[in-house]
C-alpha cells in the first residue's frame, strides 16, 4: 500500500511536470533573394525577446525548434541584404509554422546591424553618427595580425605605429592616454597604468566584426571617448561543431637602398592560429591558440606571442543566456624605439639595441542577458583585464609594471512604445597600478547613463543622452564629469538618411601620465610626474547624409568640427628635479612633463563612395577626409595630424576567386614637435613625407577540389615605399604572404 | 569604368618616388650661422678670442671644463683650433665644424677674456638653445655621415647666457 501510494504521488508529479512544461512548436521556412528567386545561404533568423534562432543551410532552409508557444517578431538579417522584421509570428503548439520569406539586397556590403552608436542594434541608416564596420571576412583577406592593422583602411583613421586617430583627435602620444576607446564586446579596453590600447591581445581571429563610431562618445562610454569608439564584437559561438585554423609565412623584401639592408639573412615573419567550437544542449564554447613569430624588417625589433582565447556561452532559456570569455597573450619584443638615423632607418639608437620587453597580458568577462519580454531586455557585464610588462636592457630588468583593472556595466534597453527606446545603464570600474615608473596608485570610478531614441515623425528621429562620471586617482581630489549627447535622424525615403549630432567626450589623465618619474628611461631628458593634470575634453558636432544611387552605389558624406580643451601632451620645459628618485639634491636643466598645453579645434569633411560592378562581382570603395587641425593657443596648424587621407580599394570576388587591391595616401605631417627630434634626440627625427602605399592580395577556394581550404597571397607594400608613421621609425618594407584557411 | 581605370593608374603614379631615401654621404659634423647683436662687442683688451666650443658633457663646471679640453680624447671641441679665434667686429658668421662622431648636449660661444688661460678667464657668450627663459640647450647630434646645417645663434656680449662654470 505504502509502495503504491509512493508511485501515484510520483506519478502525480511527473505529470504535472509535463502540464507545466510551457507548450513548444517550430518554425521553419527559407529565405530567398526578392529579386533573382535564389536561396540566401547564411542568412540569420532571429526571434526578438529571445536567444532562439537559426542560419539558412545551402539551400536557403532554416529551422527554429522548441519555440514556446506565443507571438514573435522574427528579424533576417544578411550582409549585403536589407534587415527586415515580420511581427506577429505565431508558434502553435506541437505544429511547424512555415515561413517562406524574401529578402531584397542592399546596395552595398555593409553589414545590417550597428551595436556601438547607441548601445543597441540598429541598422545603418538609424545611426545619427559616422560609423564605419571591419568585418572578418575583410579581415582574413588582408591577413591582419593584429587590430591596428585593419584600422588602416578606415576612412577618416590613421595610425601612428600603434596608436589610433579619429579624425585628427590624436597627436603624439606613443600609445600613452588613448583618445580613442576600444570596447571589447562592450566593454573598456584600456590599460589601467598608461591608459593604452593593447592592439595585440585582441582575438583578430575570433572576430565577428568592427565597429569604428567617429566622434565624441563619452554621453555613452565615459572616459577616453574622446575622438571616437572603436568597438571589437567576438563571434557568437557557433551552432555545429567546428575547426578552422589559419596559418601565414611572411617573407620582407629588402630595403629600397642597399646601404639600408642591415643583414644579409631573410627575415620571415610567420604564425598559426587553431580554433575549435563545440558543444552539447545549451552549452557552446569556442577555443583558440594561437602562435607568431615576427623577424622583422628591423634589427632588435622581433617578437614572439602565444595567444589563448576562449569563449562558452550557456542559454539559461530562450531567454537569458551567460557568456563567459577570456583570452592570455605572452610576448616578448625587441625594443627599437627609434632609427639610429636616416643613414641606418633599420637599425636602432644604439642604446636600444638590446632591449627586450616581456608582456603578460590576459582578461576574463562574464556577460549575463535577459529578455524580460520582446520589450524589455538587460544586460550585466564584468570584465577584468590585467596587465603585465617588464623591459630588460642588456640582461639588466629596467621597467616593471603591474596593472588591474575591474569594469562592471549593467545596461537596460526597453521599447516602451513605437516612439521611445530607453536605454539605461550604471557602469564602475577599479584599478590598481604597481609599477617602478608610476608607483603604486589605486583608481576607482562609477557611472550612471540613460538616453531615450525618440520616433518624432515617421521619418524623423531624436536621440537625446546623458551621463554622469565620477572618478577618484590615488589621492587626488575626485572629480565629476557630465557629457550630453543629441543626435537627429532624417529618412525623407528609402534611400536616403540625413543625420546631425552633438556629443561631448573626456578623458581622465592615465595615471602613466600623472605619475611617470624617470631619469633617462624615455628619453635623453628626465621625466617627471605631473598629479596637477586637468581631465581634457571635447564637444563633437556632425551633419552628414547617406544616399543609395541605384542599386549600386552608396555615398555618404559628413562634416564634421571637434574642440578641445586642455589637451594633454608631452611638453618640454626647465626645472628643478632629482636626477633620480633617491637623490638627496636637485639639478636644474630640461624635463619632459605632460601637461594640458593645447587647445585645439578641427574640422573637416569625409565623403565615403562605394560602388559595386557587374552583378557585384567587383566592388569599389573610396573614402576621402579632409581635416584643418588648428591649435588654438598658438594659432597654428596642430602637431602631427595630416590633413588629407585618402582611401581607395577594389575587389573581385568571381566564382572561388577573391583578389582586391588596396591603396591608401596621408599627407606628409605639416608640423611636428622639433623640441621631442631634438631632446630625445631622435637623429634626422624630421624626416617624413607623404604616406602611399599599395597592397594587393589573392585567394582561391579549394572547395571544388574537395578541400575546405582557402589559399591567399598578398603583398603588402606592393611598390616598396620608404615612409615613417611614427618619427624615426621606417614604416614595413615591401613584404610577401602566403596564408592558408581551412573550416572543417 | 575608365575612370577607375585611371585611377588605378594615378594610384601607381603617385605611389612610385619611392618616399624617403638615405641622405648624401657627407663629412660628419654640423654647421650654421652665428649671428653677434651690433653694438655688444667687447673692448679689444678683453677679447683675447673667441671659438665655437661643442660639449659632450653637461651641466658644465671648472674642473669638467679642464679635463674635457685636455682629456684624450678630449670631450670639449673647439672651432677654430685653440691657437686661432673666431673674427671680431663682425655681424655674423658662417661656419662648418666636424667635431668626431658623438653626442654634443652643449654648443656655443666662449669668450677668453684675459690672457690667461683657466676658466677664470672665459666666459659663455651665447648658446645653441630653445627660446625658453632661461635658455635650454639643445644637444647636437653628429653622426657618421650626417652634416646637420641650420646650428645657427645669436650672441650677444651683454646678455651672456647662465653661465656652466
Amino acid at each position: 500500500m505504502k509502495a503504491l501510494t509512493i508511485n501515484i504521488a510520483l506519478c502525480l508529479v511527473w505529470c504535472s511536470a509535463l502540464v507545466c512544461q510551457p507548450a513548444h512548436g517550430t518554425l521553419k521556412g527559407s529565405i530567398k533573394d526578392a529579386e533573382t528567386g535564389q536561396a540566401v545561404v547564411g542568412a540569420n533568423v532571429t526571434l526578438q525577446g529571445t536567444f532562439l534562432g537559426a542560419a539558412t543551410d545551402a539551400n536557403g532552409k532554416f529551422s527554429i525548434a522548441r519555440v514556446p508557444v506565443g507571438s514573435y517578431a522574427l528579424t533576417v538579417s544578411m550582409i549585403g541584404y536589407e534587415r527586415i522584421r515580420l511581427d506577429g509570428v505565431k508558434s502553435v503548439a506541437d505544429e511547424a509554422t512555415t515561413l517562406d520569406i524574401q529578402i531584397h539586397s542592399s546596395p552595398i556590403q555593409s553589414e545590417p546591424v550597428i551595436v556601438t552608436a547607441n548601445r543597441r542594434e540598429q541598422s545603418f541608416q538609424e545611426v545619427p553618427v559616422s560609423v564605419a564596420t571591419v568585418s572578418a571576412k575583410m579581415i582574413a583577406d588582408r591577413n591582419n595580425v593584429t587590430l591596428d592593422d585593419a584600422l588602416r583602411y578606415v576612412p577618416g583613421v590613421n595610425m601612428m605605429s600603434d596608436q589610433v586617430n579619429i579624425r585628427g583627435s590624436t597627436g603624439y602620444n606613443r600609445g600613452v592616454g588613448s583618445r580613442v576607446l576600444v570596447l571589447l564586446d562592450g566593454l573598456p579596453y584600456i590599460t589601467g597604468d598608461t591608459g593604452e590600447i593593447n592592439w595585440e591581445t585582441i582575438p583578430m581571429f575570433e572576430v565577428e566584426r568592427i565597429e569604428i563610431v567617429k566622434g565624441a562618445g563619452s554621453a555613452l562610454y565615459g572616459s577616453s571617448a574622446l575622438g571616437g569608439v572603436i568597438n571589437v564584437i567576438t563571434r557568437e559561438t557557433p551552432a555545429q561543431p567546428e575547426f578552422r585554423f589559419r596559418a601565414f609565412s611572411g617573407l620582407y623584401d629588402k630595403p629600397q637602398y642597399p646601404e639600408w639592408q642591415w643583414t644579409t639573412k631573410p627575415r620571415f615573419n610567420s604564425g598559426v592560429i587553431g580554433s575549435y567550437a563545440g558543444g552539447t544542449g545549451s552549452l557552446k564554447y569556442l577555443v583558440s591558440v594561437g602562435r607568431t613569430v615576427d623577424e622583422s624588417f628591423r634589427e632588435n625589433d622581433t617578437y614572439q606571442r602565444w595567444s589563448l582565447f576562449a569563449k562558452a556561452k550557456y542559454d539559461l532559456s530562450s531567454s537569458q543566456s551567460l557568456t563567459i570569455a577570456g583570452n592570455y597573450l605572452y610576448r616578448t619584443h625587441g625594443n627599437f624605439f627609434w632609427w639610429n638615423s636616416l643613414q641606418e632607418p633599420l637599425r636602432p639608437a644604439e642604446s636600444q639595441r638590446n632591449g627586450l620587453v616581456t608582456s603578460d597580458r590576459g582578461n576574463i568577462s562574464v556577460a549575463y542577458k535577459e529578455f524580460v519580454s520582446d520589450k524589455l531586455f538587460y544586460t550585466v557585464k564584468g570584465i577584468y583585464f590585467g596587465n603585465f610588462w617588464r623591459d630588460d636592457s642588456s640582461g639588466r630588468v629596467n621597467n616593471v609594471s603591474t596593472s588591474h583593472l575591474f569594469s562592471v556595466d549593467a545596461q537596460a534597453t526597453y521599447d516602451m512604445n513605437s516612439s521611445h527606446t530607453l536605454t539605461f545603464g550604471f557602469a564602475s570600474n577599479y584599478d590598481r597600478v604597481e609599477a617602478n615608473l608610476f608607483g603604486t596608485h589605486p583608481g576607482v570610478g562609477a557611472a550612471v547613463y540613460a538616453q531615450d531614441e525618440m520616433g518624432v515623425t515617421g521619418e524623423l528621429k531624436l536621440t537625446a543622452g546623458l551621463r554622469f562620471d565620477w572618478e577618484r586617482v590615488s589621492v587626488l581630489k575626485a572629480t565629476a564629469q557630465l557629457n550630453p549627447k543629441v543626435g537627429l535622424v532624417y529618412m525623407p525615403d528609402k534611400e536616403t538618411s540625413i543625420r546631425a549630432s552633438f556629443g561631448s567626450g573626456f578623458r581622465y589623465p592615465a595615471i602613466g601620465e600623472l605619475y611617470i618619474e624617470s631619469s633617462t628611461n624615455v628619453s635623453a631628458v628626465a621625466v617627471l610626474p605631473n598629479p596637477d593634470l586637468k581631465v581634457e575634453s571635447s564637444l563633437s558636432y556632425e551633419v552628414g547624409i547617406n544616399r543609395s544611387i541605384g542599386s549600386m552605389i552608396v555615398v555618404d558624406v559628413a562634416a564634421f568640427r571637434n574642440d578641445f580643451k586642455d589637451l594633454i601632451e608631452p611638453s618640454v620645459q626647465i626645472k628643478q628635479y632629482r636626477p633620480n628618485p633617491s637623490s638627496t639634491y636637485e639639478v636644474e636643466g630640461p624635463v619632459i612633463q605632460f601637461d594640458n598645453v593645447t587647445k585645439a579645434m578641427i574640422e573637416g569633411v569625409e565623403a565615403d563612395v562605394r560602388v559595386e560592378w557587374w552583378k557585384k562581382w567587383f566592388s569599389t570603395e573610396i573614402g576621402y577626409t579632409y581635416t584643418w587641425p588648428w591649435d588654438v593657443g598658438d594659432n597654428v596648424i596642430l602637431k602631427f595630424r595630416p590633413r588629407h587621407i585618402l582611401y581607395a580599394g577594389g575587389l573581385l570576388s568571381w566564382n572561388r576567386v577573391r583578389a582586391s587591391v588596396d591603396f591608401r595616401f596621408l599627407s606628409r605631417i605639416e608640423r611636428i614637435d622639433e623640441n621631442l627630434v631634438r631632446l630625445a634626440p631622435i637623429v634626422d627625427g624630421d624626416a617624413r613625407v607623404a604616406i602611399k602605399i599599395v597592397d594587393v592580395r589573392a585567394s582561391y577556394d579549394l572547395i571544388d577540389l574537395g578541400y575546405p581550404l582557402r589559399i591567399g597571397f598578398n603583398i603588402n607594400n606592393l611598390l616598396n615605399y620608404s615612409y615613417v608613421e611614427l618619427l624615426g621609425n621606417l614604416g614595413p618594407v615591401r613584404t610577401y604572404y602566403l596564408t592558408v584557411e581551412g573550416l572543417f | 569604368m575608365k575612370s577607375l581605370s585611371l585611377l588605378i593608374i594615378a594610384m601607381f603614379l603617385v605611389s612610385c618616388d619611392h618616399g624617403l631615401a638615405p641622405p648624401p654621404s657627407v663629412e660628419p659634423g654640423f654647421g650654421g650661422t652665428l649671428y653677434f647683436e651690433k653694438g655688444t662687442w667687447p673692448s679689444p683688451d678683453s677679447l683675447n678670442s673667441l671659438w665655437l666650443f661643442a660639449s659632450q658633457v653637461y651641466p658644465l663646471d671648472s674642473v669638467k671644463v679642464v679635463q674635457g679640453l685636455i682629456s684624450n680624447p678630449p670631450t670639449i671641441y673647439l672651432y677654430p683650433a685653440s691657437d686661432k679665434s673666431l673674427p671680431f667686429n663682425v655681424d655674423s658668421v658662417s661656419y662648418s665644424f666636424s667635431p668626431p662622431v658623438a653626442t654634443y648636449k652643449y654648443v656655443g660661444v666662449i669668450q677668453r677674456f684675459a690672457n690667461d688661460i683657466n676658466v677664470h678667464s672665459l666666459r659663455v657668450v651665447g648658446v645653441y638653445a630653445t627660446n625658453d627663459t632661461p635658455p635650454l640647450p639643445i644637444p647636437v647630434i653628429v653622426n657618421e655621415g650626417v652634416f646637420t646645417p641650420g646650428i645657427s645663434f645669436r650672441v650677444n656680449f651683454y646678455k651672456p647666457p647662465p653661465q656652466p662654470f
